[in-house]
């Protein structure tokens, strides 16, 4: 078997770290972000953003063909 | 670079396998300005009354380890020339896009609903791929 270098664990670490995620997501904030971005609550997190975004045109843009 | 929808996969240690692990993800000041809504204001969809302060703060001031937020500064240029060579692109999709340029031609969703067309197009036009990592 091929020896691992310090480096390598090192990135295995980090790599580990970042798959885990955040160690301060509660498992019940956790299962509800679950259901926003992969499962039942989608529709509603979609439709809150463009919400968001149809309010602020700054964020959203225009058509600047009607600028004078 | 990557969406609002794969933020919070990241955050939540439900990374696609798609995605590169060897790099730092980031996600775009404005587009976190977006997550950010979703605690501050009231109406459908807040989470402040639903999720405990833990969970807020690592969305409000995520780990740079986990999940790194763009400083926009200096993509604003970029944005502004975006919007004003494209007519119309708007802060969010400028901005989205101006990163995509500067860091890897790479953007990346967890949803097609959140690309958009008017980003899909420009994207298109710049050669920037656009990938999209939805549910399993």
């Amino acid at each position: 078997m091929e020896p691992v270098t310090i480096g390598e664990e090192l990135l295995e670490e980090r790599r580990r770290r970042r798959r885990a995620g955040d160690p301060r997501i509660t498992p019940e904030g956790r299962a509800l972000l679950l259901r926003m971005t992969t499962g039942d609550l989608m529709d509603d997190f979609q439709a809150a953003l463009d919400a968001d975004l149809a309010a602020d045109p700054a964020l959203s843009g225009h058509d600047t063909d009607d600028d004078t | 670079m990557i969406d609002e929808y794969l933020a919070v996969r990241v955050l939540v240690g439900a990374r696609p396998d798609a995605l590169p692990d060897d790099e730092p993800l980031a996600l775009p000041a404005y587009r976190h300005y977006r997550l950010l809504q979703r605690i501050h204001q009231p109406g459908t969809g807040q989470l402040s009354g639903l999720l405990a302060e833990s969970d807020q703060q690592a969305i409000r001031r995520p780990h740079p380890e986990v999940l790194q937020i763009l400083d926009p500064r200096p993509l604003l240029d970029e944005a502004a020339a975006i919007g004003a060579r494209y007519r119309s692109a708007g802060l969010l999709v400028g901005e989205t896009l101006a990163a995509g340029l500067t860091y890897g031609h790479q953007l990346w969703f967890g949803t097609a609903r959140n690309v958009g067309t008017r980003l899909a197009e420009i994207a298109d036009d710049l050669r920037i791929d656009v990938h999209v990592a939805g549910p399993a």
